[in-house]
């Protein structure tokens, strides 16, 4: 069942306190939920939570024959499916557009965009690649799924560690852990997602700017734009404009300032010097989302370290 | 259809053309109307079309369109359901028309009481696929039409075929029940459906006391002798090879273009199968027009 | 792989003979199609979209009308005979769900569906072939079956695809190109000039996109001009057509024309 949409007086009340750049959960415009993200036990399982949006992601690998067009490179695939169990919206069989949008944005950001490097998968050509099954569980919507699940993908790819393979002769050793350390994934960039919710009326400008804590990076300005962007939308704000799809737009981008993939279809229109802004805060803000990914690693890592010298 | 240049002709048209987007006049010196809208002080067309203007009022006509309802209309339609006390009517427009059970004439006189009876019976009055002229009577809050056969010239139709062109091809006029001198009976509904029939003297439509629900609701077609057949489906070609070119109807231009048609003593189905014939019988009426 | 093709030349020329920013040979033929309310036959190049539009008309299903508006159904189908390959995709396939999808989130706040309350409009794509820019010509097409359908639209939508190789921007690319380079999607508003869809689907440093992304809202205005004279030729016509069998005393008592202002185009 479809949650109903949101009463006049409901939306008339948030949309006017994003006229004024204020949330009804208190952020700022362009602020992101905290991101908490819990890694193990086993490698390459990564909880993520984004507020309180939770995905969990789980990646294990096996050794397949390669199919005969791409002899020389590994597979990666994505299996996720919305249950009912993230939200009540939500049901099983038929998928939703919003679960056709995920994965296919799942699909370009991690495979499309090349982020892993195939062909070091690759153990004998035409023979053996390692195959990764990335699962996706989403187990609670509390709106913004995607760039949750993005992230939690991202973290588990990078935290995954497969096991050391040596080729003798015809033969492939495999090593367990104890005996040789595995080994990470060789990966090409680390994609992030972000989405903003867009709404086509200008807001004033927030009235306390130096009030936010330490991690805050300066936003760069626009000036004259005659929309306001959201980042990091709850399910109300994205379905506060009276439409059957909401108005996004998700951007997945490296820290090194190269776009991976751009969604926005469709939605409110905006001008070019307003969708070139939208791009220069969302490479601001995925610093804040790679600190939080590096963090979470090193502290994994160490944590790793401690239980192995024990 | 030839496209000619447009440069040239545009100048020769009644009209400016226009298309969505294209801003028209300022807001401050004229009203909007339909297939417009207002944005900073600018009447924009919303449509394609010829640009109109009564007073200050500025409209954009699109040529092709769906059926636009007015009150008095007279529509030719088809039953799509049959539900509680109504019946729902296909009529080419943006929504189904409606025809309250209490908008028909009822079986006993036209001036009786609605029983429960007739509810439960509202298939043998109308059922889906039915075909009925009507009335545009009134509008619902939504937008939706509402019909009514509460004369003795409407209700069910028999005896002819169903012919739909694009409804601006149809003008408003005084009347749109037309007898042709071939014998063929025509209906132009607004809405761009015609119904091409064989003729009903007059007096046979009439019973006794004004109304005879047998003939009314009946489903049984009269006896249709084979030059009437022909008749109706020569006259049922010429108005699709007209609307094919889109040329505007009424019964001076059919009636015209069916006699042509028989002077040149062209076989029914030449007007379809043969383009010749077509842009042939096209220019006959185009040119003859002025003449009278 | 494409590798082996050389994608733009010393001589500043692509693998068809084209310069960086020529687009392919545009075709729209915007005849009546069957019982379609609107159609439009839009070719580009090799890349082939037929979309018809019915309605507004009553909703099929009760439980899809909207109380105040009209809701917007798309339906999209690639003909298995319109790649290289031989292939048939079933409607449940994501990436026509997908494209699906995007069109219709794209014409939602384009079409004036509050003038439809409880209405519905269909709007059938039929790929025949494709050769690159497939939903930039889905696109272009849906605007064009939309206007001829007389259903009031805010603006055309007018989109393009652009793509770069090394630091050169190119517009329009042909599936060869797209194999081979970033590319992205934008649809324009041209009277506001303001976009609607951006798609990329590979990486690209973000200064090269704000170069190519430019060119791409540049070139959608160019496209809204050949989009607007078919229109216009076929509204003229049409026009013309009524107006040559136009029977005597029809409404032709229109006075002033002189002092009506019209804005130059």
């Amino acid at each position: 069942m479809r949650p109903p949409s949101p009463s006049i007086p409901e939306r008339e009340f948030a949309l006017s306190a994003l006229q004024q750049s204020m949330r009804i959960d208190g952020r700022t415009l362009l602020e992101i939920r905290p991101i908490n993200l819990t890694f193990g036990p086993a490698l390459g399982c990564v909880e993520c939570e984004l507020g309180k949006t939770r995905v969990l992601a789980f990646i294990d690998s096996k050794m397949i024959k390669p199919p005969e067009e791409r002899p020389l490179e590994g597979i990666i695939s994505i299996h996720s499916e919305i249950s009912p169990m993230a939200s009540s919206a939500y049901e099983t069989g038929r998928p939703s557009d919003e679960e056709v949008a995920i994965t296919r944005m799942l699909e370009k950001v991690l495979r499309r965009s090349d982020a892993v490097d195939r062909e070091s998968l690759c153990i004998v050509a035409g023979q053996r690649v390692w195959h990764l099954r990335l699962t996706l569980h989403f187990l609670a919507d509390a709106g913004n799924m995607l760039d949750c699940a993005c992230l939690a993908a991202v973290a588990a790819l990078r935290h995954f560690r497969r096991p050391e393979v040596e080729v003798v002769g015809e033969d492939v050793i495999t090593y367990d852990p104890s005996e040789r350390p595995p080994i990470p994934l060789a990966m090409h960039h680390t994609p992030y997602v972000l989405t903003f919710a867009l709404f086509p009326f200008a807001s004033t400008p927030a009235p306390q700017q130096t009030k936010l804590s330490s991690t805050h990076v300066p936003t760069p300005q626009l000036a004259n734009s005659s929309i306001t962007a959201v980042l990091d939308p709850s399910p109300l704000e994205a379905s506060l404009l009276p439409s059957s799809s909401p108005s996004l737009l998700s951007l997945a981008l490296t820290p090194q300032r190269e776009l991976c993939v751009v969604n926005k279809a469709g939605g409110v229109p905006v001008s070019p010097e307003e969708f070139l802004w939208l791009v220069k805060v969302a490479e601001e803000r995925v610093r804040e989302v790679e600190a939080c990914l590096e963090g979470g690693l090193l502290k994994a890592k160490a944590e790793a370290e401690g239980i192995g010298s024990l | 259809m030839e496209v000619d240049d447009t440069d040239g002709g545009e100048t020769s048209l009644r009209s400016k053309i226009t298309s969505p987007g294209e801003s028209l006049t300022s807001s401050q010196a004229f009203m909007r109307g339909h297939g417009t809208y207002v944005e900073d002080d600018e009447v924009i067309a919303s449509v394609a079309g010829t640009v109109e203007r009564v007073n200050k009022l500025i409209t954009v006509r699109p040529l092709q369109t769906r059926y636009n309802p007015e009150v008095g209309d007279l529509v030719v339609g088809r039953i799509t359901e049959v539900a509680a006390r109504r019946w729902k009517v296909d009529a080419n427009s943006r929504q189904d028309a409606v025809l309250m059970l209490s908008s028909v004439n009822l079986p006993g006189g036209v001036q009786r009481r609605k029983l429960e009876s007739d509810e439960l019976q509202m298939r043998t009055f109308f059922e889906e696929g039915d075909l009925l002229v009507a009335e545009v009577q009134a509008f619902f809050a939504d937008g939706a039409m509402s019909l009514h056969t509460r004369s003795l010239k409407y209700g069910k139709l028999r005896n002819g075929q169903l012919v739909t062109v694009p409804p601006i091809l149809i003008l408003r006029l005084k009347s749109h029940f037309y007898s042709l001198p071939c014998g063929v009976d025509l209906i132009l509904g607004l809405n761009g459906y015609i119904w091409v029939s064989k003729h009903v003297k007059d007096n046979e439509q009439e019973g006794e006391e004004g109304f005879d629900a047998e003939a009314v609701y009946s489903n049984q077609n009269d006896e249709i002798d084979d030059a009437t057949r022909a008749a109706v489906a020569r006259v049922s070609n010429v108005i699709r090879v007209l609307a094919a070119h889109f040329v505007p109807l009424n019964d001076t231009v059919l009636v015209e273009a069916y006699e042509w048609v028989v002077e040149q003593e062209y076989t029914v189905k030449d007007l379809l199968l043969r383009e010749d014939v077509a842009d042939a019988l096209v220019s006959a009426v185009a040119t003859a027009r002025p003449d009278l | 792989m494409g590798s082996r093709v050389e994608i733009l030349n010393d001589g500043g020329y692509r693998s068809d003979g084209r310069r960086q920013f020529e687009l392919r040979d545009i075709a729209i033929d915007l005849s009546r199609h069957g019982q379609a309310d609107g159609s439009a036959m839009y070719t580009q190049g090799l890349t082939e979209v037929l979309v018809t539009v019915f309605g507004p008309r009553e909703a099929k299903l009760r439980s899809q009308t909207i109380h105040n508006r009209a809701n917007i159904n798309v339906e999209v189908n690639i003909a298995a005979f319109s790649t290289g390959e031989r292939r048939k995709r079933s409607r449940g396939d994501k990436r026509i769900l997908e494209l699906g999808a995007a069109i219709k989130s794209t014409f939602e706040p384009v079409i004036q569906t509050h003038l439809y309350p409880r209405s519905q409009i269909d709007i059938f794509v039929q790929v025949l072939q494709q050769d690159g820019g497939l939903l930039s010509a889905a696109i272009n097409a849906t605007t064009l079956a939309l206007i001829t359908a007389g259903i009031p639209l805010f603006d055309y939508v007018c989109a393009v695809s652009s793509g770069v190789h090394s630091t050169h921007a190119m517009l329009d690319l042909t599936t060869l190109e797209e194999n081979d380079v970033p590319h992205l999607t934008v649809a324009v508003m041209p009277r506001t000039g303001k976009i609607t869809l951006v798609t990329l689907e590979t990486r690209l440093h973000s200064d090269r996109f704000e170069e190519v992304f430019r060119i791409a809202c540049e070139a959608g205005k160019v496209l809204h001009e050949e989009m607007r004279n078919a229109i216009k030729a076929r509204t003229s016509a049409l026009a013309r057509a009524m107006g040559e069998g136009h029977p005597a005393g029809a409404p032709s008592n229109r006075e002033g024309d002189e002092d009506f202002e019209m804005g130059d185009d």
